[in-house]
């Protein structure tokens, strides 16, 4: 691959890293995890979202998100999921993205087709909070990423936030709810839910 | 925030390198998961291993939020197991510094990258083997674990994990200790394949063992000369490097001596290599050993055998040709018995390893000399018999009026006194035939002679049961060249004495003597033995009688040497006593079932009248046995019939592999069988219609058979396909059979016989092919079935080419769209030569999958990239962005219809092989090999083509065609103008007998989805079911701009109202319409497009609360739609 080529298909990761940080940010938006004073209208390659006005809040999910940016340019990002926890740090509900991303193809393609596709995401999931499941109380959230392999330690400072991790899963297969799908070149994005299945084991409040 | 994160990591960098070593197979396990997607293996991995991402997952803590690491009793599980076995292994390594530095440093590594696991008890022992591996740079796993394990090392194992093998090793070679001892005399590492667990190996010796001496007529008493010199050859050297073993180590004798039977095994092998007509030309040993490596290579996929394969053939030195030991010991010259079943080989005999296989089992069956011989008679004896035909139809009549007498002559034994007619000592000896005598006797007696029946050697016995009851039995193999000899010696006898004979077998005849008023038949049966005896040197019997069972049954009588006529007064005397299970006819069940009803004799039979024979056996049996049991018999003595069907059949040996590559072996064992097939035909000059693939499979319970390599107990299964115009065309049977065999969709494992078999067969003589002109084939109804046929084969072709992974998730689409590609494809396949790269169709390639792509770039040297990345550029260029997809489909239809014309073509040209083979079309546009090599096929003179079909063809083809044309025939082109209306319409055609002719064996790999638009909008549109045709309506009505399923559906439920469904049949093929249908949909888009998949699925939800088709529908789909989103997404989708 040719220089201009690695520039373009950092594009279209640095595109997918912007989108990946309003999207989980419109998820804890419509998740209700926080009061909605903690967020402020804004506009998105042309749709209105949200962003966290606290600092704190805001620079989690951005860090996490650009944190993210190396390992999907090596293309070793499969999934990336925002999990909600109940106290018992079981998880109640996974907002799963599920990408693909072709990075020898990447160079082909406009930029604007990629932000029109991304966009109905945004759309659809500001809308999306009749599939959601109330939150219990005292939860927690995290955004966890699934990688093919892992990487080499210290590849950058942003990447260095994130750290290998055993996440509980569940036991019995997850229902899921699909919600928005993009199977185009170079990118192939499927956003889905995924809830513990009704046969799920109760947790057992002596692992806590 | 940094403080939360530091806590993580310093929980965990205390396994850092432990972490780092065991990542990459960690991800693999899951990786292959999830990219295969095979449906059990994804589905474990989701469920029974709930922390199987550990380590590879990265998670991002909020530090805003609390953070708590818990620690789950597994976890703590798992850690102990860690830190334990990274102890051992630091203490393994401190021990190996220490010892190889302390004891010799020039040890040399040879089991490095071996890493082996000790399975219970063995000699040398476990600490021993430890030690060595220490010594010589390999590991030793005290836990056995996929991952680090290579080897496992055990000399015993039970019957439990001998039967469940795959989940006891997990696919690793399981290997005798000998292996590492006899690596280190040899100070080298050995392969391992002949080290295997004898448990695992069948020890009994190989049909190629023997076949080996097939050349010699008797391979007892002959000596194989091209043996003998390598032999001591072989011996010597490897008596060297034994004698090296024993200084070297303590290796204890047996071991050398086994190993000098693995040479004397590969003696053996290379007898059979010269048996076959490729190899005979290398003379040299180490040639044939070589070219017996690259046998060994196509047939055994498994990495490491090619390992040991490829390092053999590297090395000239012959002594290491030991390492691989792949034949059994054969029977030595000095006969002192036939095999000695040496420790381990692989199954050579089996379909499994010998490519030759087929060859072999046809050369060496006596059903199959049986079968063929007949056919060699017709031609001997086809004037003579000819003749009978004609007094026949004039007589028939007459004859049956009149009293005739028929004598039934029958050589005894056959098979067993040809072999031994020139070895008088055996005359009175016990003798049984039989392809193998082996100590463990578990072969098959075919014949055995009149001693040896005294003691109750019967036919169909094993041989170990047989030297039970004779002890002294001598076991001879097969002679089939004396077989031929006797049986045209035989036949020339009688038809010197007889005009009218009727060939039963190569062994038995009738007579018909009624005509030779002036001969006592007595006298002229006496007369015909005795010549019998003097020129063959096998005494026949003779049994006389007014019809055809009488004359049959007298000879049973007159069994052996001698005669016996049954007069016409004296019938009903002989049958009255007569057991009804010695009518031909009447077999073990008939015969129990009569017994049930008290009927033990003809006498009682007779008792009852037709009727009720008819009533309690069928009308056809109840007539026969009504018959029979009067000594009638209707039958007259004819010559011999026009076979009609000819085929061949493989059930035994027949074992596959199961492999991602399997397709290779089960092609390659086709690719046999119908060459096989192919030669009977053209051995009877007769061609076929329809084509008959059978399959014996396992049955569920089924045993390993006690017939050694036996099809055991099977479940027998047969398809068939019938084509427009006979053939005997080598290329189209395997198409055909193929196909036919992809349509059971077997587990190749379960295989145990494969039989093909041809019937509407036709005289393959030109004089009576006026009817087949390329006019009656063109306008036969079904004349596209072949393309299709082969478009669809090919299909087939390039899913098995391909690994089951693109199966899985590749899409139906994808695959029709390589299509084109098939020369390069295929290339891996036939090791012909790539087409050249500009000959390449680009739009194809950039349609293929990327792993089919990239596999192609490899063949190509990494060229095929560029040339990709150029052409992507110019487009860019072009601002041509318009769907690549449609190019493809674009191009694909393009090619379709140049298939179908040049097929056209082909036929009108092939007076010779009337049955077209249709050239695929890419490969007559790539590669111009191809048109030069079907020149042979072409017709001599442009004459005899039909130009007008030949204008038709792009510009291109056209050139390629006339180029394969003798130049100074080239002007007679253009004379003809006329249009070529039946091609077009031809075409026009298509797509329906195409769906038809998918429907009629049952499967369909095609894709429906693939065109614009797609093609199950046509299919339905004339499917005549008011549903369908209501679906492909609202198909053009709303998606035509955007092809997605839901939008039909959605506007299915509006319109739902009016559909009708059909009842009965109708309704059943409309279900099974609509279920593939969407099952092709949902397994193109489910890797991209799960929202897709979830919309239809609610939208069939719906129609399923309207519609009776549908509800049936999502009942038959709903469990295939959630295993196939589980399978990718590991969950199951939720239903509102």
């Amino acid at each position: 691959m040719n220089q201009k080529d690695a520039n373009h298909s950092g594009e279209v990761g640095r595109t997918l890293v912007e989108f990946l940080e309003v999207a989980i940010t419109m998820i804890v938006y419509v998740k209700g995890l926080y009061p909605s004073a903690a967020f402020e209208r804004r506009r998105y390659m042309n749709v209105v979202v949200q962003r966290a006005s606290h600092p704190e809040l805001r620079d989690y999910i951005h860090s996490a998100a650009s944190g993210l940016l190396p390992f999907i340019e090596k293309g070793l990002v499969e999934r990336v999921a925002v999990i909600f926890y109940s106290k018992d740090n079981v998880p109640v509900e996974r907002f799963i993205f599920k990408l693909t991303i072709n990075l020898s193809s990447a160079a082909s393609v406009e930029e604007g087709h990629l932000e029109f596709a991304l966009r109905s995401f945004l759309v659809k999931l500001s809308v999306s909070k009749s599939l959601v499941k109330p939150l219990p109380h005292h939860c927690r959230w995290e955004v966890t990423a699934y990688l093919r392999s892992l990487p080499e330690v210290g590849s950058s400072k942003e990447s260095e936030l994130w750290i290998p991790t055993d996440t509980k899963q569940w036991q019995k297969p997850a229902v899921i709810t699909p919600v928005k799908s993009l199977d185009s070149e170079p990118l192939c994005l499927q956003l889905y839910l995924e809830h513990p299945s009704l046969s799920e084991p109760q947790p057992c409040q002596a692992q806590s | 925030m940094k403080r939360s994160f530091g806590s993580n990591s310093s929980g965990n960098s205390g396994s850092n390198k432990k972490t780092k070593k065991k990542i990459p197979s960690n991800q693999k396990t899951l990786g292959a998961a999830w990219g295969a997607a095979s449906l059990p293996s994804s589905r474990s991995s989701f469920r029974s291993s709930p922390f199987s991402d550990f380590g590879r997952v990265l998670k991002l803590e909020n530090s805003s939020e609390s953070v708590d690491l818990y620690n789950d009793l597994k976890m703590v599980l798992h850690f102990y197991m860690e830190v334990k076995n990274r102890k051992l292994q630091n203490q393994y390594d401190t021990e190996a510094t220490t010892s190889s530095y302390g004891v010799s440093g020039s040890e040399k590594l040879i089991f490095q990258g071996v890493s082996i696991f000790v399975d219970g008890f063995t000699i040398p022992s476990h600490q021993e083997l430890r030690g060595y591996m220490m010594k010589y740079g390999g590991r030793f796993e005290n836990y056995f674990s996929r991952r680090s394990v290579t080897h496992i090392i055990c000399s015993n194992l039970p019957d439990s994990k001998v039967k469940n093998l795959r989940a006891f090793s997990r696919g690793l070679p399981v290997v005798k200790p000998t292996w590492i001892v006899d690596s280190i005399s040899a100070n080298r590492l050995l392969g391992w394949v002949p080290y295997q667990l004898d448990q695992l190996n069948d020890t009994q010796p190989k049909l190629s063992a023997f076949f080996a001496p097939r050349s010699h007529l008797t391979p007892h008493v002959a000596s194989p000369v091209t043996s003998c010199q390598p032999e001591t050859g072989y011996s010597e050297a490897e008596e060297g490097s034994s004698i090296r073993a024993e200084e070297g180590s303590s290796i204890r004798a047996e071991d050398s001596e086994e190993s000098r039977d693995h040479v004397d095994d590969e003696i053996d092998g290379v007898c059979v290599e010269n048996t076959t007509p490729e190899m005979t030309e290398q003379t040299r040993a180490d040639d044939l050993i070589s070219s017996e490596v690259n046998a060994e290579i196509l047939s055994n996929y498994d990495n490491e055998e090619k390992e040991v394969s490829s390092e053999l053939q590297s090395s000239t030195n012959l002594p290491s040709a030991s390492d691989n030991k792949s034949f059994h010991v054969n029977g030595k010259n000095n006969g002192k018995s036939f095999a000695t079943p040496a420790g381990s080989s692989s199954r050579r005999h089996s379909t499994l390893e010998d490519p030759n296989f087929v060859e072999n089992y046809f050369k060496n069956s006596r059903l199959h000399f049986i079968g063929t011989w007949r056919n060699r008679y017709r031609k001997r004896f086809h004037g003579s018999s000819n003749g009978l035909k004609c007094a026949d139809s004039g007589q028939n009549t007459a004859e049956n009026a009149k009293k005739s007498t028929i004598i039934h002559i029958d050589l005894d034994s056959f098979f067993v006194s040809v072999v031994i007619r020139n070895r008088l000592e055996l005359h009175d000896k016990p003798v049984a035939v039989c392809h193998s005598d082996n100590p463990k006797g578990t072969a098959e007696i075919s014949s055995a002679n009149y001693p040896a029946r005294a003691y109750g050697v019967k036919a169909g016995m094993f041989v170990r049961h047989a030297k039970d009851l004779c002890p002294r039995l001598v076991i001879v193999p097969y002679n089939f060249e004396a077989y031929e000899e006797v049986a045209d010696q035989f036949y020339d006898i009688l038809h010197r004495h007889c005009r009218k004979v009727q060939a039963v077998s190569c062994d038995e005849a009738f007579l018909d003597v009624s005509d030779l008023i002036n001969v006592e038949p007595e006298f002229l049966a006496s007369t015909i033995r005795k010549e019998i005896i003097e020129t063959t040197g096998c005494s026949a019997s003779a049994g006389i009688g007014g019809t055809m069972l009488m004359a049959r049954l007298a000879t049973r009588v007159a069994k052996p040497a001698g005669q016996f006529h049954i007069a016409a007064d004296k019938v009903e005397e002989f049958l009255d006593q007569l057991p009804v299970g010695t009518l031909p006819g009447v077999g073990s069940v008939l015969k129990e079932k009569l017994e049930k009803e008290n009927i033990q004799t003809c006498g009682q039979l007779r008792l009852i009248s037709k009727d009720s024979l008819q009533k309690d056996f069928g009308v056809k049996t109840g007539e026969m046995l009504w018959s029979y049991s009067r000594g009638l018999d209707l039958r007259s003595v004819t010559a011999v019939q026009e076979s009609k069907s000819i085929g061949a059949e493989v059930n035994w040996g027949v074992r596959f592999r199961d492999q991602k590559d399997v397709c290779i072996p089960v092609q390659h064992f086709l690719q046999c069988l119908c060459k096989e097939v192919h030669l009977r035909l053209q051995g009877c000059e007769v061609i076929g219609r329809t084509f008959t693939l059978k399959i014996k499979k396992r049955k569920k319970d089924a045993e390993e058979p006690a017939k050694y390599m036996g099809c055991g107990d099977c479940d027998n299964m047969s398809r068939s396909i019938t084509v427009p115009a006979a053939t005997d065309d080598i290329e189209v049977l395997q198409r055909i059979s193929k196909k036919l065999f992809g349509s059971f969709c077997l587990d190749v494992k379960e295989v145990r016989g494969v039989g093909l078999q041809v019937t509407k067969l036709e005289s393959a003589d030109p004089s009576n092919k006026g009817s087949r002109t390329l006019t009656s084939w063109l306008s036969s109804a079904s004349a596209s079935v072949q393309t299709e046929k082969d478009d669809n084969v090919f299909a087939a072709e390039v899913r098995e080419n391909s690994d089951s992974k693109r199966y899985d998730t590749g899409g139906v689409s994808r695959l029709r769209e390589s299509y084109s590609a098939e020369p390069s494809v295929q290339s891996g396949d036939t090791n012909s030569s790539l087409p050249p790269m500009c000959h390449l169709d680009m739009e194809v390639l950039e349609n293929l999958p990327p792993e089919l792509l990239s596999e192609l770039d490899g063949t190509y040297g990494g060229k095929l990239f560029e040339l990709i990345e150029k052409r992507r550029g110019k487009r860019k260029i072009n601002s041509n962005s318009s769907h690549v997809s449609l190019d493809g489909t674009a191009s694909i239809k393009d090619s379709k219809s140049f298939s179908v014309k040049t097929h056209g073509l082909r036929t009108s040209g092939e007076k010779e092989h009337e049955e077209a083979h249709v050239p695929h079309p890419s490969i007559a546009r790539t590669s111009s090999e191809r048109t030069i090599e079907m020149a042979d096929l072409m017709p001599s003179s442009l004459s005899q083509v039909d130009v007008s079909v030949l204008q038709e063809l792009p510009e291109e083809l056209r050139a390629d065609v006339l180029g394969a044309f003798p130049t100074h025939r080239r002007q007679q082109q253009s004379s003809s103008d006329a249009a070529p209306m039946e091609t077009c319409k031809n075409q026009d055609k298509e797509p329906i007998d195409m769906k038809e002719a998918e429907k009629e064996i049952g499967f369909s790999y095609s894709s429906l989805w693939l065109g614009n638009p797609p093609q199950w909008v046509e299919n339905f549109k004339v499917s005549g079911d008011s549903t369908l045709e209501k679906l492909s309506e609202i198909y053009y009505k709303v998606a035509t701009s955007r092809p997605m399923l839901s939008t039909v559906l959605q506007h299915a439920i509006s319109e739902v109202g009016s559909f009708r469904d059909a009842n009965g049949n109708g309704l059943d093929k409309s279900i099974y319409d609509v279920c593939e249908l969407l099952k092709q949909y949902m397994k193109l888009k489910v890797e991209g497009d799960i929202e897709e998949i979830y919309l239809c699925f609610r939208l069939l939800k719906r129609l399923a609360a309207r519609s009776q088709l549908f509800h049936q529908v999502y009942e038959i789909l709903s469990p295939f739609i959630q295993a196939l989103v589980s399978e990718h997404y590991g969950g199951s989708l939720s239903i509102p």
